[in-house]
């Protein structure tokens, strides 16, 4: 196999030069401070990965990176900041769509490690077409919904937008979402991320592990930057919306969440496009494993 | 339901029972009830026929009546039926006592002379007294202020902890500013020294390599084959890695690193000098210098879009806080920045006369409206969105420079631009005054 190619974009040159020492033994690597020449690169070379700052002067990672979407979606998306702002995460997750959302200054040795599992997905990725057309995929196949939120008005939305075409399942807590996503899995999860008292950060990141075609659409009144980083990296959450979620927006992404399900259903390697990061949090690794032991306790009584 | 019960209970508790008395009793009768005991408090008598009031007698009216000549003789004996008031106050049980109150206010005759009847679908209960009603609905009013009393005042407080909170998220984006400033040049630092690291191993390993080498070309013993692997190995570790270019490029990496760390070092200090929050610590300090520092902290706010002309003048040094006037100047560059839509500039001045030392701070933005001018320094006043702005910054900076003895005036221009003006007293100064122009004017 030939040399991956990288491309690295920051407004700080010294940035760019530091990374490429990191890079360039292994990869084919382009760097540029300007987001358009970013743009023109990925129009014109296949790349694999694209490692973006977030705040620069002429336009917003997230931003480039959206555009990034549109001119070339195999390639895997980084965005690499000193600046975690609660709104440029946002953006990174619903228009950016990151694979990773990492932070300077950076460990060399995992930034090296990430870069290249990017590689090697996006690698096989670019074999499968991104973009099949899945309506006939969809009427064969039931999906289901699964709601995990206290909040009514997001429930009665799930329902006035899918109706019967999907079976709805609204856990009103912990203990019930597990059970249920024990039974079977699930295509889309609505989650809050606090369900009563417990926070189910570690369920929606358990689920990713197990279920990497399992979209999520986190609805919350909860912001707090740091813990939405690691909700994109360690359960890549398709969105992020704020609550109050108008009806429209959350309709519109339960319709699209849909529909990366159904792309991504029978796709391996498209499904490895949101492999998630190891669980950081102790806590929450203890709440994993506890999980996943309930879970298979579960399924081998179900005898599925 | 809840409701209606506790609506209940405000009119039951006015509820006095008293035995009515019957249409057919005569008016002699009646006479006698008014000089009893059980009904001394009343000023009528409630008249009940089968459970249901069918009216009222007032003391009144039966005085009227009665007292007239031969009334006693000539009516004595003529049932009550006659006489009574056939409309009297009546009330239900299950009414809210506003409702009760507003129709016996609206009905009550002056001066008062009979009390109301209390009915509970109809039929008699008891007899209320108006004053009684009355002394209920203010105390009931009175509650009601007092609720909103308190609703208002925890409406303030909240609002101004959400306005704290604000201010905090202010910071907040100030702080994440800063960050981010430090976090950029930390990151290729870091990388840097991480490479350099790595490169240090090779280069360690190759020149064992050569060492060895060396030692074998030196050593008699040493085979032919011995020499071969050695170099052989040598040659490898060549192809594997190109010390010589990685050590150029290195060099550049440490010269990158060594401005980083220079920068990193520029801000911590700067930071330092900003946050020193021991506000009653007066200082001699230039104000050239403090505005210097403002404009460093402020470059995450003004970067890029705002061009600053600054023209600092030789002023004397003042005795001041300098982490306060810091923060004066702050606000206003913040502000100007604010007010331009995209690209702008901002001039400041620095001078001094007599016994003063002036300041004046002009953007061209957008201006303010004469409407408003007088405004701008009141807490809270503030034309910015919500979680833009608080309408502190500028209540603060007055509060600062009067402190400080001084003043600060506003001159404004819609669509042209808005200066301020500081004028601050010297005051220790003479002696301290040293030329600090050339260093400060860029
Ligand atoms: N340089 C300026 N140009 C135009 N308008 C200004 C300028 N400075 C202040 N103002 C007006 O005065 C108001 C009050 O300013 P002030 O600094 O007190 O509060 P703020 O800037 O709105 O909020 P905060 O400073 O708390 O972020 C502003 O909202 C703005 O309308
Ligand atoms: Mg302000």
């Amino acid at each position: 196999m030939s040399k991956p190619t990288l491309l690295l974009i920051d407004d700080e040159e010294r940035i760019l030069r530091s990374l490429r020492m990191l890079f360039f033994s292994g990869y084919k690597v382009h760097m540029t401070t300007d987001p358009q020449e970013a743009i023109r690169i990925l129009r014109e070379e296949r790349v694999h990965v694209i490692v973006s700052d977030q705040r620069m002067p002429l336009m917003q990672g997230s931003e480039l990176l959206s555009l990034a979407r549109e001119a070339s979606p195999a390639t895997m998306r980084i965005l690499l900041t000193g600046y975690s702002d609660l709104d440029a995460s946002i953006a990174s997750v619903n228009e950016g769509e990151v694979f990773r959302y990492l932070m300077k200054p950076w460990d060399a040795e995992e930034v090296k490690k990430v870069v290249a599992e990017a590689a090697a997905i996006a690698e096989a990725s670019f074999a499968v077409q991104m973009h099949t057309d899945i309506s006939v995929d969809t009427a064969s196949a039931r999906s289901r919904v699964l709601i995990m939120d206290h909040d009514e008005s997001t429930a009665r939305t799930v329902h006035e937008t899918l109706g019967d075409r999907c079976e709805i399942i609204w856990a009103s807590d912990a203990q019930h979402a597990m059970e249920e996503l024990a039974k079977q899995d699930v295509s889309v999860v609505v989650s809050d991320l606090m369900l009563g008292e417990t926070n189910v950060g570690y369920i929606l990141k358990t689920i990713k592990q197990l279920n990497p075609q399992t979209q999520c659409i986190v609805v919350t009144s909860f912001n707090d930057t740091s813990r939405l980083i690691e909700l994109i990296n360690q359960a890549q959450i398709t969105r992020f919306l704020p609550k109050p979620v108008s009806k429209n927006l959350l309709a519109r992404n339960l319709e699209s969440m849909l529909e990366r399900f159904h792309a991504v259903r029978n796709q391996p390697a498209l499904q490895n496009r949101q492999a998630v990061a190891p669980i950081s949090d102790p806590k929450e690794k203890i709440q994993a494993g506890n999980f996943l032991g309930m879970l298979g306790r579960l399924r081998a009584r179900m005898g599925a | 339901m809840q409701q209606a019960t506790q609506t209940g209970k405000e009119i039951f508790s006015l509820i006095n029972t008293i035995d009515a008395i019957s249409p057919d009793c005569s008016l002699e009768d009646v006479a006698a009830f008014f000089t009893h005991p059980q009904y001394s408090k009343l000023l009528s008598l409630p008249v009940v026929e089968e459970g249901r009031p069918v009216g009222m007698i007032s003391r009144y009216r039966f005085m009227d009546i009665y007292l007239k000549r031969y009334a006693r003789e000539l009516h004595g004996k003529r049932p009550i039926r006659k006489f009574i008031n056939g409309k009297p106050l009546l009330v239900e049980l299950d009414q809210p006592l506003a409702v009760a109150a507003r129709h016996v206010l609206a009905n009550m005759q002056f001066p008062l002379t009979e009390d109301f009847i209390v009915t509970q679908g109809g039929r008699y209960l008891g007899v209320g007294f108006v004053m009684d009603l009355l002394h209920a609905m203010e105390q009931q009013m009175r509650a009601n202020t007092m609720e909103l009393e308190q609703a208002n005042s925890q409406l303030k407080s909240s609002q101004l902890a959400l306005v704290q909170s604000e201010k905090m998220a202010s910071l907040g984006q100030m702080v994440a500013g800063i960050a981010h400033e430090i976090n950029t040049p930390l990151g290729y630092v870091q990388n840097n020294v991480a490479i350099g690291q790595e490169l240090f191993q090779q280069v360690q390993s190759m020149i064992a390599g050569y060492e060895a080498l060396v030692d074998d070309l030196l050593d008699e013993q040493a085979t032919e084959a011995q020499i071969a692997a050695q170099m052989q190995q040598i040659a490898e570790r060549r192809a594997d890695v190109n010390v010589q270019e990685m050590l150029g490029e290195m060099q550049g990496l440490m010269e990158d690193s060594l401005y980083g760390i220079a920068q990193i070092s520029e801000l911590v200090l700067n930071l330092k000098n900003f946050s020193r929050m021991d506000a009653a610590a007066t200082e001699a300090v230039n104000l050239n210098e403090c505005i210097e520092s403002a404009l460093n902290i402020g470059r995450t706010v003004l970067k890029d879009r705002v061009e600053v002309i600054k023209e600092l003048g030789d002023i004397p040094k003042i005795s001041c806080a300098p982490s306060q006037l810091n923060q004066v100047f702050l606000n206003l560059f913040t502000n100007a920045a604010q007010a331009m839509e995209g690209l702008g500039k901002l001039h400041i001045k620095t001078w001094s006369s007599e016994s003063a030392v002036h300041i004046s701070v002009a953007d061209n933005g957008k201006g303010i409206p004469e409407e408003i001018l007088t405004r701008i320094f009141d807490p809270f006043f503030t034309t910015k969105p919500v979680g833009e702005g608080t309408g502190l910054g500028l209540a603060i900076t007055h509060q600062i420079i009067q402190k400080h003895g001084g003043e600060i005036h506003v001159d404004s221009r819609v669509g042209e631009g808005t200066c301020f003006h500081i004028k601050l007293p010297v005051v220790t100064s003479i002696l301290m005054h040293q030329p600090a122009a050339s260093e400060a004017a860029t």
